[in-house]
């Protein structure tokens, strides 16, 4: 059962007469329960990729599917309303609200889908705990590490359980202990809750933690890798090994 | 590219972002302007009525240039933190301080000095326009034509350089203070530091509402018989003033934040899009705008209040002119109303004369008088009253033992409550006659210049007013003991007729009710003008400050827009959020100034006119509308941001 399926996925920006073509004809198919990192060099379209599935941005020409549903030509409002039911977000740059407590922030997405506040208070609690910061909800975000934010911001994506979870870096701003925490966290709750994630890094830690890597080279799919039943640490291996062929860098193994 | 690319490259974008900023520069040289265009005008001799009017006006355009320049400085302001990442961009490429400051000058220059022009050129077409709101308040009949004149020209030029030069000023100190480095943070540290609400911000909150609510209770005792002599008068006053203007402060800096975080308590974390946007944005902006906030309420209350007064005592000219002047006409002298009343007949207008001899009596109120007498400061309750016969007025008919006083108003009401009913004696020269007294009625028979200036008239029995003549104390009496009073049978002959009494020389004294009533209007009037001059140019300028900082905060809040988006509230949810966030920044202020007026006016209006509601509510509706005018612009401005925003 896909939970995604993306054909032929292109866009492009600019006019008729400056036309940059960012995606190149992508297919993606990505299955329930699965924890997907898409990898690529900088400008190679990985961010624009996560966009455009995550219907934040339309795309030039393709399809998107989501649980079986046309995502293209749904309008501004039933996107919102898709977006509201169906996914959650994690940034790099947290993109909490720093006027509300980590519990406000944390709550969101519920009320925008008017879910009853007791059942509210009880995800709550269940989604904060597992996470670690139960303890820190009436902080505001100043108060609290980088790390404990992009906690916040990854309780913020689980709490209304979204068929899919999209990830920007999550891991661009914080140290490595504070990332292989997080990371590790989200591996849990994807076991755990049967949550998709699709991770957009080019973190080869952080995409070692993940059962699929798609790598992406301007604008197409490179190549594939799947982790299987090997370690974390040979999958990290094979990784460093393809980001090495792909971005033609030598490394010294 | 070269500095004067540079520089108009930035004209035109900033004139695309400032366009308020500009409009509002123009508006107030427009103003300013016309204003002075109307000081220098010769049709405004006689609006202007005496020198008084003309020290009126010109008290009135040194404000305008206050108002106006500190608006301009503190636009400025706003408008120069806005830049400080271009400015930190120049400094980044090499340029010197002294350069930008420079290009920032003339940029400048070119913007305020063109808007100078255009604002000269719509004051200059508006002042007719102006003119003739003026002469049509104060009731003047002129012409209004219009006057270029070069001293309004010169005046206007000379304010608004200094202005200018100030800002400019201002700039240089801003550029030269700055590093680099601070020019890129300076918008993270303007705005307050998010933080949880500490107990002294509670206890000042607190105390913020107890104070206007102090302030408000003792400003409707202050007229109401509590506050007797004229030193607890003026301390009240003085209490009034500092505990509502204190709380106003305490009220933005902590109340606000104070409620909003009870609000929020209270949904322990489960807030919706409209909460999001307006109770938590609010909590932390509104305290660091709150000494703004507060000069904004102070002034919008002191001009919501005194036009109201104002337009109270314009709007009841005519009923207190009618209290003052019980007649159409009113003379003292027999010889003159004879003389007046001739050339009535001649040009066959009908009338009713009536003529009322009285006599001042010392009387002792004692009894009647509902005051604790040293509170008030008087010597003894007596007072000199004008006394008439029954004989005299219409429809009263009094035992030898009873007396009616009549005609009283609100003002010496407020000081001197008299019971309903009791004793009260008349002193003669040497007898004195005891009288019950019957009550207070609210008719006015007698001129003003008879009561000295408010006292009831005692209306006795015929035979007692005999008694009294007869041992009358001379040093009481006035120069005139005889008041006729000449009334037109019809309502229409009563502009002939003081066409007429205009026309004529009266040996004693002679008072028209029409001419009264025209002069007060008149003064009234030109003080209403003046009042709302003022009030218009504080309210665009405050009204555009507000609107700046809205702004800013919206270019602040984008990013919030953007996560909110992302996790899927529609732009029309985050529309009404704003729409709500925007009620609250304009209508908390609004609706403070609007309350601190109604209670200033609630306190004394009696002393300006006769009628309370009409008047206030609709200065008080004016003013909202317009206000609100700005608060819909700021809406439309987070439309164009939200819109933006994903």
């Amino acid at each position: 059962m896909f939970v995604l399926e993306a054909k032929k996925i292109h866009k492009s920006y600019g006019n008729k007469f400056n036309r940059q073509e960012v995606l190149k004809g992508i297919d993606i198919k990505i299955e329930t329960g699965e924890f997907v990192s898409i990898m690529g060099a900088s400008g190679s379209g990985k961010t624009t990729l996560l966009n455009v599935l995550s219907s934040i941005d339309s795309v030039s020409g393709g399809e998107i599917k989501i649980e079986e549903k046309e995502m293209t030509r749904l309008k501004e409002k039933q996107l919102a309303q898709f977006r509201k039911k169906h996914l959650g977000f994690i940034f790099q740059d947290y993109n909490l609200l720093d006027t509300l407590t980590v519990k406000e922030n944390i709550l969101l997405p519920l009320s925008v889908s008017k879910t009853p506040k007791k059942e509210a208070d009880e995800k709550f609690a269940a989604v904060a705990s597992e996470l670690g910061i139960f303890e820190l909800k009436d902080k505001y975000p100043n108060e609290i590490s980088g790390g404990q934010k992009q906690r916040t911001s990854a309780a913020r994506a689980f709490i209304h359980e979204p068929s899919i979870i999209f990830a920007d870096e999550p891991t661009g701003a914080l140290d490595s202990k504070s990332a292989s925490d997080l990371l590790n966290k989200l591996s849990d709750l994807n076991q755990k809750r049967k949550a998709t994630i699709i991770m957009v890094t080019h973190d080869p830690v952080a995409a070692s933690f993940c059962s699929r890597v798609i790598f992406i080279k301007d604008g197409q799919i490179y190549t594939q890798l799947n982790k299987g039943d090997q370690s974390r640490q040979a999958f990290f291996k094979d990784i460093m090994k393809t980001q090495g062929v792909l971005g033609g860098v030598q490394h010294e193994h | 590219m070269s500095i004067n690319t540079i520089i108009l490259r930035n004209l035109k974008k900033n004139l695309k972002n400032y366009y308020l900023y500009v409009f509002a520069l123009i508006f107030s040289v427009a103003l300013y302007f016309a204003f002075v265009t109307l000081q220098y005008d010769p049709s405004m001799s006689e609006a202007k009525g005496s020198i008084k009017g003309a020290a009126a006006i010109k008290t009135a355009s040194i404000l305008l240039v206050a108002i106006v320049s500190i608006f301009l400085l503190y636009a400025n302001t706003i408008f120069i933190k806005r830049r400080s990442k271009e400015i930190g961009l120049f400094q980044l490429i090499g340029m010197t301080k002294n350069e930008i400051f420079r290009l920032l000058s003339l940029e400048n220059l070119l913007l305020y000095f063109g808007s100078l022009i255009i604002g000269i050129f719509i004051g200059f077409s508006v002042s007719k326009l102006i003119l003739m709101v003026l002469f049509k308040l104060t009731g003047v009949e002129g012409i209004a034509s219009l006057h270029f004149s070069s001293e309004a020209l010169l005046q206007t030029v000379i304010v608004f350089t200094v202005i200018y030069i100030f800002i400019m000023l201002m700039n240089f100190v801003f550029i030269k203070r700055q590093t680099i480095l601070s020019l890129f943070r300076v918008v993270s540290i303007a705005e307050g530091k998010v933080k949880k609400l500490s107990i002294l911000e509670m206890i000042l909150g607190v105390l913020g509402l107890a104070l206007i609510i102090a302030g408000y209770y003792i400003s409707s005792l202050l007229f109401g018989g509590d506050f007797t002599s004229m030193n607890e008068l003026f301390l009240a006053m003085v209490v009034i003033l500092a505990s509502v203007i204190i709380g106003t402060y305490l009220f933005y800096k902590g109340s606000v934040s104070f409620i909003a975080s009870l609000i929020r308590k209270r949904k322990d974390g489960y807030l919706n899009v409209n909460e999001v946007l307006s109770l938590s944005s609010i909590m932390f902006r509104m305290k660091s705008s709150a000494l703004l906030l507060t000069i904004i309420t102070t002034v919008s209350a002191l001009a919501i209040g005194l036009l109201s007064l104002s337009y109270i005592s314009y709007y009841s000219a005519e009923k207190s002119a009618q209290d003052s002047l019980p007649s159409h006409f009113s003379f003292t002298d027999k010889e003159d109303a004879g003389k007046f009343t001739g050339s009535l007949q001649k040009e066959g207008l009908e009338y009713k004369e009536k003529s009322i001899e009285l006599l001042h009596v010392d009387a002792n109120m004692e009894d009647i008088l509902d005051v604790n007498l040293e509170e008030m400061n008087f010597d003894s309750p007596n007072m000199i009253l004008p006394v008439v016969s029954e004989t005299s007025i219409d429809g009263i008919k009094l035992s030898p033992k009873e007396t009616v006083l009549t005609g009283y108003n609100d003002a010496l009401q407020k000081f001197m409550t008299l019971k309903d009913s009791g004793e009260l004696e008349f002193m003669g020269k040497t007898n004195t006659i005891k009288q019950k007294y019957l009550g207070l009625k609210k008719d006015f028979v007698l001129p003003f210049y008879f009561t000295s200036g408010g006292l009831p008239v005692a209306i006795v029995d015929e035979k007692v007013y005999e008694d009294l003549k007869a041992d009358l104390n001379p040093e009481l009496q006035d120069e005139d003991s005889l008041f006729i009073g000449v009334d037109m049978k019809s309502d229409s002959d009563i502009e002939k007729a003081n066409t007429l009494f205009k026309e004529m020389e009266f040996s004693g004294r002679a008072d028209s009710q029409q001419e009264m009533s025209t002069r007060q209007k008149m003064n009234m009037g030109l003080i209403m003008f003046i009042v709302g001059f003022l009030g218009l140019t504080f309210l665009v300028t405050s009204g555009c400050i507000l609107y700046f900082k809205q702004m800013d905060q919206s270019e602040d809040e984008k990013p919030n827009y953007t996560i909110l988006r992302k996790l899927g509230f529609t732009q029309g949810d985050l529309l009404r959020g704003i729409q709500s966030k925007m009620a609250f920044n304009f209508g908390i202020p609004l609706i403070v100034g609007l309350l601190h007026s109604y209670f200033a006016v609630q306190s004394g209006w009696f002393f300006f006119g006769s009628e309370l509601w009409m008047p206030m509510i609709l200065v008080m509706v004016l003013y909202t509308v317009l206000y609100s005018i700005f608060g819909i612009l700021s809406v439309i401005y987070s439309k164009k941001v939200i819109k933006d925003a994903l």
